[in-house]
């Protein structure tokens, strides 16, 4: 090939990549809405088949999301008091926020018993629904004992209204009234043995998990702690929301991003400058991969339309096995020394690379066969990046490199050939058989001890300071996030409220066994019109006959205007759902309502409040036609236990996909020989994780399969390249121990990660990789050389 | 908001003040007066005048209270009825021994939290909602509420206490027109409780 065509190839390829480049920055930046996604559950599959669970899930999330709540606290509580007043002021005056309320709105008995007056005689308690249909039930009793109960009687519903205390018990129960904070100053308030607790919440005007938002809204929020805190001495804020949860999981993202790459960068010029002793092949290095992360980026968000932010910290690490491609390029340069030749360097490398790509392809495509958004993002990410790496040393890296370079250090080789021939010498023969015996009988011990973890906290894991604050807030509010709930749906509003009635039965009698602190459906606020009109016909038995009625009425000390107006007014309407739901009363409950999601049917949602487990939710739900317990967290959870478990059989069948490959290329007899550094260093992988008593975790099986991907790449490196180096003995393994380097470098470090799932990645692919590179010899073992 | 009211009334009725009154000292006497009896039985007679009626309601019965565990509210006229009031729920007790639950609002779980707190000292959650003034002697006297403003001084006008050794007398006024005035005699320290009593009110 002239060198025309080198150059036209290399500008070619330029070009190529600047415009991928254009698109990748157009893409990140220069759409409305940020394309990198830091809602660690959006990355998490569809778990339910019922797809309006998953609308269900979005919706309660909005609900919950844009929300913040906070909790002014101090011993004194005017102190409180005054300190959340002056919150709420300080935040109001930011746009960020579309509402802070504090002070409640000014308020009117009537407005709260109005709506329910012409539905009082279909509301009823269950309490008052067991005593009406008692045999015995003696209204002259009912009426004397609601007339004279002690201390105070009725202030909600007008005694005259409502002569028995029915509605008023209903009023009762509503969730409003059972809140844990009372209103005391006009402020929501809680007291409790330390000091005054008093509720401020507040709406962003966007989303939670939008950065510009995240940053005005939290600088905002820290001013103004700050400023209550210097005014109000002795003040502490609880906060909780989706907000910091976001702010938290995108900030270790980053930090991790920044460490990672940082560190890896690093150590990876490092490295380069002590083997090539020259920076010219450092920035090659660095331009190669360079190319695959920014392909690999743009590919991913053109696909995914949005990139997760665990698939950068991925991308990170990924640095590490791209740079591969072009150290090979660079030693078989280094060692060709005055002879050099770019084209004939790059058929020397061609099959070792292209044997080495398409082993990775293939396992990083079995990644993308798993039905998990992130993983599948990952596992093109990956693709992408290699691909365009390794295409650059082809296409780009020969223009670049046409004079001949300084061999590789002394040292380097000296050391890399010192210890192949030890490894080689100690896994010959019947020597070799034995120590591999001896060696899988200590690893057995380890694969005993192998345990495993599903849990979704893997993933995500909310720094324990915002956890604990929620979860105090949750005690004094009974405000908080859940992510459980019930689905319930019904052919129409009235089917779906009467299997709400039957589910929040159950509920209720697990709340009385002190099982649940309670549960939010809107059955409990609407009955259904058959329960409705099954409660005025319990109240017939009293109402049927009006002179009787009137007699009781009149006994009791009733006017007779009032009790005229109260035979008037039975039986009354039933309440329907959509009449209530546009009440103000409704305004907080509204998104229980599902009415807009699904066309034909109707749906809605039922909270249970509690730390109940997910076994006794789910009997909760047993045998109720069109009720479903979603609960993400469980689901994801079961997901992740079931893709572990086929992990093994993806790693079993990606050994297989190679040995054909292998075979091929070296000869049936050899394969065993070539797959024995990657298959034993997964084993002894396994064994140490067990001995370190590490359960494990779908995240250690994506490890193993890099591990197997990288292993065969260094088999292959080894194979290939050594008869091309026969007067530099050494210098092969020597850059087969410089890429597991950069790898220890680059993946090795997110054993330090805050994730858990990344810190399970990273320390596999520490152990796997450092094992393979170590047996790698092995595999050319027949051969021995001196220097 | 009922049970807003009832928990307050329930506190003040049982338990002590704080002394931002007027006469601190004699607060101070009467709350220790008072907090020396942890359980108690007082005969009750109770007269309910409410706009709604044209004539004043009474019944009347026993009511035996205990110390951070709550009350026993046993109306014999004009109908028998049996109410436990604890901690945490409002129970009526059938003829039967049956324990059946009217509310089970979380308010009146504070009930007996603000209870404990004011007993051993921390008496600034009734001085929280309303303005106390005390009269008379130790030996008798009285004390008047008036809610400080807020949504209770728009449903409560006023509550009066009056005792001597034992709280004597309750009068509850509201904005309604609703007078409800509790007047205890007999009033002795409980002695040994009964089963029932016992697992009406929660004790072991």
């Amino acid at each position: 090939m002239t060198q025309r065509n080198l150059w036209l190839r290399a500008v070619g390829f330029m070009l190529a990549t600047l415009l991928v480049a254009l698109l990748g920055v157009w893409l990140l930046f220069g759409r409305a809405r940020s394309s990198v996604q830091t809602d660690l559950l959006a990355m998490l599959p569809a778990t339910e088949r019922n797809p309006l669970a998953e609308v269900a899930a979005q919706q309660l999330a909005h609900a919950n999301g844009d929300r913040i709540i906070l909790v002014t606290t101090h011993a004194d509580d005017a102190q409180a008091k005054a300190a959340a007043r002056e919150f709420r002021r300080l935040l109001a005056k930011d746009t960020v926020f579309a509402s802070v309320t504090a002070e409640l709105p000014p308020f009117d008995l009537q407005q709260l018993t109005a709506p329910y007056l012409g539905h009082r005689f279909g509301l009823l308690t269950d309490a008052d629904r067991q005593a009406l249909a008692q045999p015995g039930y003696d209204p002259k009793r009912a009426l004397a004992q609601h007339i004279n109960e002690p201390f105070a009687t009725a202030v909600g519903a007008r005694l005259q209204d409502d002569p028995f205390g029915w509605l008023q018990h209903w009023l009762e129960q509503q969730p409003w009234s059972r809140s844990g904070l009372l209103p005391e100053d006009n402020l929501l308030t809680a007291h409790r043995d330390d000091g005054s607790y008093v509720l401020v919440t507040a709406t962003l005007s966007g989303s939670s998990y939008d950065d510009v938002i995240q940053r005005r809204a939290l600088s905002a929020l820290d001013q103004a702690e700050r400023s209550i805190e210097h005014d109000h001495p002795g003040t502490r804020v609880l906060r909780t929301g989706a907000l910091f949860y976001a702010a938290a999981a995108r900030s270790d993202a980053e930090r991790d991003v920044h460490r990672v790459g940082l560190i890896s960068t690093l150590g990876i010029a490092l490295l380069l400058l002590m083997v090539f002793r020259s920076l010219g092949p450092l920035l090659l290095a660095f331009l190669s991969t360079a190319i695959g992360i920014i392909a690999a980026t743009t590919v991913s968000v053109l696909v995914f339309d949005q990139i997760y932010l665990l698939t950068l910290v991925f991308g990170a690490a990924l640095l590490g096995e791209a740079v591969d491609y072009s150290i090979q390029y660079l030693t078989a340069r280094a060692n060709a020394g005055a002879t050099w030749n770019p084209n004939r360097g790059l058929m020397q490398v061609r099959p070792a690379l292209l044997l080495a790509l398409g082993t990775s392809l293939l396992g990083y495509a079995l990644l993308g066969l798993v039905p998990f958004s992130a993983l599948r993002q990952m596992a093109c990410f990956a693709m992408v990046g290699m691909a365009a790496a390794c295409l650059s040393v082809f296409l780009l890296l020969p223009a670049l490199l046409r004079r001949p370079a300084k061999p590789l250090t002394d040292f380097s080789v000296r050391g890399a050939l010192a210890l192949q021939n030890a490894v080689s010498r100690f896994t010959t023969g019947s020597r070799g058989v034995l120590l591999a015996a001896l060696a899988l009988l200590l690893a057995i011990p380890g694969w005993l001890h192998l345990r495993h973890d599903d849990d979704v906290h893997l993933l995500i894991s909310p720094p324990a300071v915002l956890v604990a604050q929620e979860q105090q807030i949750r005690d004094i509010t009974g405000l908080g996030n859940g992510s459980q709930f019930y689905l319930v749906q019904g052919a129409d509003e009235e089917q779906m409220l009467q299997r709400e009635e039957a589910l929040e039965q159950r509920l209720q009698t697990m709340t009385d066994a002190g099982q649940l602190q309670g549960w939010t459906g809107l059955a409990g606020m609407v009955p259904s019109m058959r329960r409705q009109h099954a409660n005025q016909a319990l109240t017939a038995a009293l109402f049927a006959q009006p002179e009787q009625t009137r007699q009781w009425l009149h006994d009791a000390g009733f006017r007779d205007a009032d009790i005229e107006r109260l035979l008037q007014a039975w039986p009354g309407t039933p309440m329907g759902l959509q009449a209530w739901l546009k009440t103000p009363l409704a305004t907080p409950f509204r998104y229980l309502w599902m009415g807009d999601a699904a066309p034909n049917t109707a749906a809605s949602l039922v909270l249970p409040q509690g730390n109940a487990s997910h076994a006794l939710l789910q009997q909760a739900a047993a045998n109720l036609p069109g009720v479903t317990l979603v609960d993400k967290a469980a689901g994801v959870s079961g997901l992740f236990g079931h893709y572990r478990r086929y992990a093994s059989l993806w790693l079993l069948a990606a050994m297989l996909l190679i040995v054909p490959v292998f075979g091929w290329r070296y000869g049936w007899r050899s394969v065993p020989r070539v797959l024995a550094p990657p298959v034993l260093g997964i084993g002894f992988t396994l064994a140490m994780l067990g001995y370190l008593h590490h359960p494990l975790t779908l995240f250690h099986w994506m490890a193993l399969m890099l591990v197997l991907g990288v292993g065969a790449n260094y088999a292959v490196f080894l194979h290939e390249g050594e008869p091309h180096v026969t007067h530099r003995p050494g210098a092969m393994y020597a850059s087969v121990l410089l890429s597991a380097a950069t790898a220890l470098l680059s993946f090795g470090l997110l054993a330090f990660s805050s994730m858990p799932a990344l810190q399970d990645f990273g320390l596999t692919l520490l152990l796997g990789i450092g094992c393979t590179a170590l047996l790698v010899p092995a595999s050319t073992a027949s051969r021995i050389f001196s220097s | 908001m009922r049970s807003l009211t009832r928990i307050l009334l329930f506190a003040l009725l049982l338990a002590g003040f704080n002394a931002q009154a007027q006469s601190p000292d004699l607060l101070h006497s009467i709350l220790n007066q008072l907090s020396q009896h942890t359980a108690v039985r007082a005969r009750f007679t109770q007269l309910r005048q409410s706009p709604a009626l044209t004539q004043a309601q009474t019944s009347s019965g026993q009511l035996l209270f205990v110390t951070g565990h709550g009350m026993l509210w046993q109306v014999q006229q004009p109908y028998p009825d049996t109410l436990a009031l604890t901690g945490t729920r409002t129970v009526r007790i059938e003829a039967d021994g049956r324990m059946q639950a009217m509310h089970s609002e979380r308010g009146v779980s504070q009930i007996s939290q603000m209870l404990q707190g004011m007993l051993t000292g921390q008496l600034d959650t009734v001085t929280r909602q309303f303005e106390v003034h005390a009269d008379g002697s130790t030996a008798q006297w009285s004390l008047h509420f008036t809610p400080k403003p807020s949504r209770m001084a728009q449903v409560l006008r006023g509550i009066q206490l009056d005792g001597g050794v034992y709280l004597q007398r309750i009068r509850i006024s509201m904005q309604d027109g609703t007078q409800t005035d509790i007047q205890m005699t007999d009033t002795h320290d409980a002695g040994p409780l009964s089963a029932l009593e016992k697992h009406a009110l929660g004790l072991p």
